[in-house]
């Protein structure tokens, strides 16, 4: 009964919203394909083709995909909970490299060798984490300003520990800095012979379907929950807010960690400095189109891996810059942000000024 | 060794690296004080550097591309003020997208203009001239540091003493700095909140206009993409240890221009760039530490 009440308002509303939202974006995105001198079907056309077009097309989303759920997942745990963790890319930098480092230095069976250097890296990413969780707890150090200082310093990092380990004097260009191959035995399975789409796919699903079991049906889910939606009811409900905040952090470091560690083990096989690129901020923007609801944030992401996918493609055989793509969708996260009440009472309000000005003339 | 630390080569580096940073950073410090999140420095600068090559190249003239990204600037942030104070939007998740689609925004700009990628070279557009000063020149030491610069730097440094003066001895500094501290009582006591985070917006675009201008225009003359590479993430370090105080946020901007001047000779006797270019974010952080443990303790003085 309660769901039907909810689905004829809200989610009606909601999915206004985003068909809006949506529409909206995909006009503005016409014009912007448009003004590159380019035909905006095409265009679109090309990203089907490069997305879903072929075997090799699907892989390549499905690679897409996988570092877009794990670090939107990442997002969603800790936005939902009120934690402002902006350091996904950090600890993702974290986990890439502890998982490179595992996989061509210590020599374990194929199987357990994955494992543990996922295992390892997503360790890593959690400790990494762990550093603004305890300034948070015991200092109220607000956290989105230290895990945003805390991106840079860990791509930094990383990439000065990769020189250490390749034992490089002086490198001009980050990207030619990075650790040797993997073993065979550290690398995640190849899905489709030909493309990247790897194992990692599992791991990822699997995480989303882990949070989505734990807030449905766990105590520590509705904990978790209700600390960011009402922190003064969570305390007085006897939540102990101070330590669910850490532990949230510590969920979302780890699985930031672990989307570094699949990115190396399944698609790069080996830790290059300055890899991730924007993949951080991907990962907050897909959680807040989701609304920090784990399924969303699997629809959103493979939506964003074929975007990528097909981006890459569109680029290839249009004059068009795949850098459109990412503006269309930073246009579109802008939209979503827009709470619509607000826009609604805004001009209702100045409606109403304007009749009290106009006097009776409003009145027909 | 010395002579890299303390030559005349490296503290005139460190004034011109530095001075964009405090265009920013002191513009940010308006909207820090008033109680407004935006860390999409990055974003509106990188915008302004597209926008002052633009009209640099239309006219040869580096004071038009000054005025032609203030003014672009001046609409993102207008745009982002709209977003953040009237419809409702979380600062945060517009500063990232913000900041996520500026690089596509100038990229795409960039081809639709002149149809090229990467970067903009072209010997219509003109950098600011140096600027020598007559006594000044003339001391030893000194005169090689502080002379020889462009105009924006000394209007950098300007800018952040009258932002000083207008946020410590006037009623405008004065009425921002409440809005920011206790909006209820602001409201309370009469001050319109929204003006002043307009107002305070609007100081904040104009900066990151003048910011971005500097970029291309100090005498490299080309646009390239992602121009402002991470120095917007940078000005937003400098507003927190400074808290917002024009000064301290200066200081800490020489700070950052220092090891910034320093990385390329550091590098020559193999001393990593890495880790002087993450000096000013372990030192963010580490000042965040320091001033966390000292709210505990008067916390626990109160009590």
């Amino acid at each position: 009964m309660m769901r039907d009440k909810r689905w004829s308002r809200d989610h009606i509303a909601e999915i206004t919203k985003y068909a809006l939202s949506f529409a909206a974006v995909m006009l503005i995105g016409a014009v912007l394909i448009g003004i590159q001198g380019e035909n905006p079907v095409t265009a679109i056309a090309a990203i089907f083709q490069g997305s879903l077009g072929s075997g090799k097309a699907i892989g390549n989303s499905i690679r897409w995909s996988i570092p877009c759920v794990l670090s939107g997942i990442s997002a969603a745990v800790a936005f939902k909970s009120g934690v402002n963790n902006l350091g996904i890319e950090g600890q993702m930098y974290c986990g890439a490299l502890c998982a490179a480092m595992v996989g061509y230095m210590i020599h374990l069976p194929a199987g357990i060798h994955v494992a543990v250097s996922i295992l390892a890296g997503a360790v890593a990413g959690l400790l990494y984490a762990l550093i603004p969780a305890l300034m948070r707890m015991f200092l109220k150090i607000n956290e989105m300003v230290v895990t945003l200082m805390m991106n840079y310093i860990a791509v930094l990092a990383t990439e000065y520990i990769t020189i250490r380990l390749i034992s490089l004097s002086a490198v001009a260009n980050p990207l030619s800095v990075e650790t040797p191959v993997i073993d065979e035995s550290a690398a995640l399975p190849v899905l489709l012979a030909g493309t990247k789409a790897n194992a990692g796919i599992f791991i990822a699903v699997l995480t989303v379907v882990v949070i989505a079991w734990v807030y449905k049906y766990t105590i520590k889910g509705y904990e978790l929950k209700q600390v960011g939606e009402n922190p003064h009811f969570s305390k007085i409900g006897g939540i102990n807010v101070k330590k669910t905040f850490a532990s949230i952090f510590l969920i979302s470091g780890f699985i930031g960690g672990m989307c570094g560690a699949v990115e190396v083990t399944g698609a790069y096989k080996k830790f290059t400095a300055s890899f991730a690129g924007t993949l951080g901020w991907d990962g907050i923007m897909i959680a807040r189109i989701a609304k920090n609801k784990p399924f969303a944030v699997l629809v959103v992401s493979f939506l964003w891996g074929i975007l990528k996918a097909g981006s890459l493609q569109m680029e290839r055989v249009t004059n068009i810059n795949r850098l459109t793509v990412t503006l269309i969708q930073a246009i579109f996260v802008l939209f979503i942000t827009v709470d619509y009440e607000k826009v609604f009472e805004l001009f209702s309000s100045r409606k109403k000024k304007r009749v009290a000005v106009e006097g009776g003339k409003a009145h027909v | 060794m010395f002579k890299i630390l303390f030559g005349t080569i490296t503290f005139s580096a460190m004034l011109r690296m530095s001075a964009p940073l405090i265009l920013s950073a002191v513009g940010g410090s308006f909207n820090n004080r008033a109680g407004t999140l935006n860390i999409a420095h990055e974003a509106i600068m990188l915008i302004g550097a597209f926008f002052a090559v633009y009209g640099s190249y239309l006219t040869s003239n580096p004071w038009i591309g000054l005025l032609v990204a203030i003014g672009v600037c001046l609409i993102v942030s207008v745009i982002y003020g709209v977003f953040v104070f009237h419809i409702g939007s979380n600062p945060m998740v517009v500063s990232i997208a913000l900041n996520t689609g500026a690089g596509g925004f100038t990229a795409l700009v960039l081809y639709s203009l002149f149809r090229i990628r990467g970067s903009l070279v072209d010997s219509r557009i003109k950098s600011f001239s140096v600027i020598d000063i007559p006594f000044i020149k003339n001391i030893p030491w000194l005169g090689k540091i502080v002379s020889g610069q462009i105009a924006l730097v000394y209007i950098a440094f300007l800018f952040a003493a009258i932002a000083w003066i207008v946020m410590y001895r006037t009623t405008f500094g004065l009425h921002i700095r409440a809005v920011g501290m206790n909006p209820k009582a602001a409201q309370t006591a009469g001050i319109s909140i929204l003006k002043y985070k307009w107002i305070a917006n609007i100081i904040c675009g104009i900066a990151d206009g003048a910011a971005g201008a500097f970029l291309p225009l100090c005498g490299i003359s080309m646009f390239t993409e992602d121009m402002s590479s991470g120095r917007g993430f940078l000005a937003v370090a400098a507003i927190l240890i400074g808290q917002g105080n024009p000064i301290k946020v200066m200081l800490s901007c020489l700070l950052f221009g220092y090891a910034e001047a320093l990385t390329v000779s550091l590098q020559n006797i193999n001393i990593p760039s890495q880790i002087v270019l993450m000096l000013p974010y372990v030192a963010t952080v580490f000042v965040l530490l320091v001033s966390g443990i000292r709210n505990l303790k008067t916390q626990k003085d109160v009590l």
